[in-house]
């Protein structure tokens, strides 16, 4: 149980601060790196908010694919890598959900915008 | 700082001095000014105001010291490689900065270097790509950009100059593959749609093509614009052996148009003015499924190159902000990957 307010809420109000007060301080050299750094915080951020869940039910779904053991994201990719969903339609129709549903969580977390911006909600 | 250069610095412009008096043959050369320019994410580049008493540069010259950043990434050529290709390119008629000269003496600057004319314009792409002054001549600068690419691609092994290139044997499709496999399987975080992707490729390899010089990284963000004339083709350190269809799929990939993802050539203009002033100088007709091989190929090699930048902040030792971001935008690669092999699929079942 942590101190309010959180983590994501802190950032969330430093990235205020530092666009819209700290920034037209800054000469103007120096901006393009308080724009970097607002969007460190703004990625940093958005994780903190995202719940573990949707990472615990890919990972659910790629053992089923790939069966149980350690370092299924790996294994997953290494099978890819030979190609052994395409012999099964249901399997390689599954592999290629997965493949969709891992990009977007994670852009979902580090790029709402670039979601946005292709058409994703 | 400005009016305050260190005992190193003061060194740094004498050295220089003597390099580009011994050079250009002048009897005498004053650097007036040097200062480091912005972009260049691989590379450092020194704005150079320097006047010659004599010599093949007589006069005020505005130069650019261009060498290379702490750390880099694996497929870089050295400086003194890129300058070679950069003056074919120039003596091919391409819009390059003049290249003149280049010296590996580390006693110098320290480091390789190559000395080349600075010219005016800007790079900035999403100023290019978002300005909408811009936006009436963009057309005839994609159709300019296409001829140029085609002149780059007359440049054909073997170059003489250019024996130190990779035979094209050693840069085809199924080695970068290789390549981007061995990185990968030296990184820490799997990447299961990279993987997706290079299976696809794998298995599309379209036939040989005819090497050419590529430049390998040719997009919006790597030309000069001064208004609405173009001025330089910049950064040649990826430049190698090719397929031409390479670097057409490179300079369409959806991540460098920037702020207009629906203009298809490089952000600023429909693919139709592109080709045509590629295929007008070339003669050569574009195959637009070649094209869609090496695009997809395109957003898996900068996927990995992205990945790489951020092994420098990482790993290098070159603490960045830029650096440390870019790895995020592999995960844009992967949305885009899945999003044309869905497309291909589509269009592969009618």
């Amino acid at each position: 149980m942590g101190d309010l307010p959180g983590g994501a809420a802190l950032l969330a109000l430093a990235r205020d601060v530092l666009l819209n007060e700290l920034m037209p301080l800054l000469p103007q050299e120096r901006r393009s790196d308080a724009l970097l750094v607002a969007k460190c915080m703004a990625i940093a951020q958005q994780e903190a908010e995202v719940p573990a869940e949707e990472g615990q039910a890919i990972l659910r779904e790629i053992e089923l694919l790939c069966g149980q053991g350690a370092d299924a994201l790996r294994r997953f990719a290494h099978d890819l890598r030979l190609g052994a969903f395409e012999s099964s339609e249901s399997h390689d129709r599954a592999a290629r959900a997965i493949l969709w549903r891992l990009a977007v969580a994670k852009l979902r977390q580090s790029n709402p915008e670039f979601l946005a911006a292709n058409g994703f909600d | 700082m400005a009016g305050t250069a260190s005992p190193r610095s003061e060194q740094r412009r004498a050295a220089v001095a003597r390099f580009l008096a011994f050079a250009s043959a002048a009897r005498t050369v004053e650097i007036t000014g040097l200062s480091p320019l912005g972009g260049g994410a691989l590379q450092e580049n020194w704005g150079l105001d320097a006047r010659f008493s004599g010599g093949t540069l007589d006069g005020e010259q505005r130069l650019v010291l261009r060498t290379s950043a702490a750390t880099g990434v694996a497929a870089s050529l050295t400086r003194v490689q890129e300058f070679a290709v950069q003056k074919a390119a120039f003596a091919t008629g391409v819009t390059v900065p003049e290249p003149l000269f280049a010296s590996e003496d580390p006693a110098v600057w320290g480091k390789p270097f190559f000395i080349m004319r600075r010219v005016n314009g800007i790079a900035a792409p999403d100023r290019i790509t978002g300005d909408p002054t811009l936006d009436p001549a963009l057309p005839a600068i994609g159709e300019r950009l296409g001829r140029e690419l085609a002149r780059v691609h007359t440049i054909r092994p073997p170059g003489p100059d250019l024996a130190f290139l990779a035979p094209y044997a050693d840069s085809g499709p199924i080695q970068q593959i290789a390549r981007f496999r061995a990185y990968l399987d030296r990184h820490s975080t799997p990447r299961p749609v990279v993987e997706w992707g290079m299976r696809w490729l794998e298995t599309h390899i379209p036939p040989p093509a005819r090497p050419v010089l590529c430049h390998h990284d040719f997009r919006t963000g790597n030309y000069l614009l001064d208004g609405t004339l173009l001025t330089a083709i910049l950064d040649w350190e990826f430049a190698g052996w090719g397929d031409a269809h390479e670097d057409i799929g490179w300079f369409c990939c959806k991540s460098w148009r920037f702020a207009r993802p629906d203009r298809e050539a490089g952000g600023i203009a429909d693919r139709t003015p592109f080709y045509r002033g590629y295929q007008s100088e070339s003669g050569v007709s574009i195959d637009p499924q070649r094209v869609r091989f090496w695009e997809i190929l395109a957003s898996v090699r900068w996927a990995i190159i992205a990945l790489q930048q951020s092994d420098r902040h990482i790993f290098g030792g070159e603490r960045g902000l830029d650096l440390a971001l870019t790895g995020r935008r592999a995960t844009e690669c992967e949305l885009e990957i899945l999003m044309l092999l869905d497309a291909e699929r589509n269009f592969a079942d009618g």
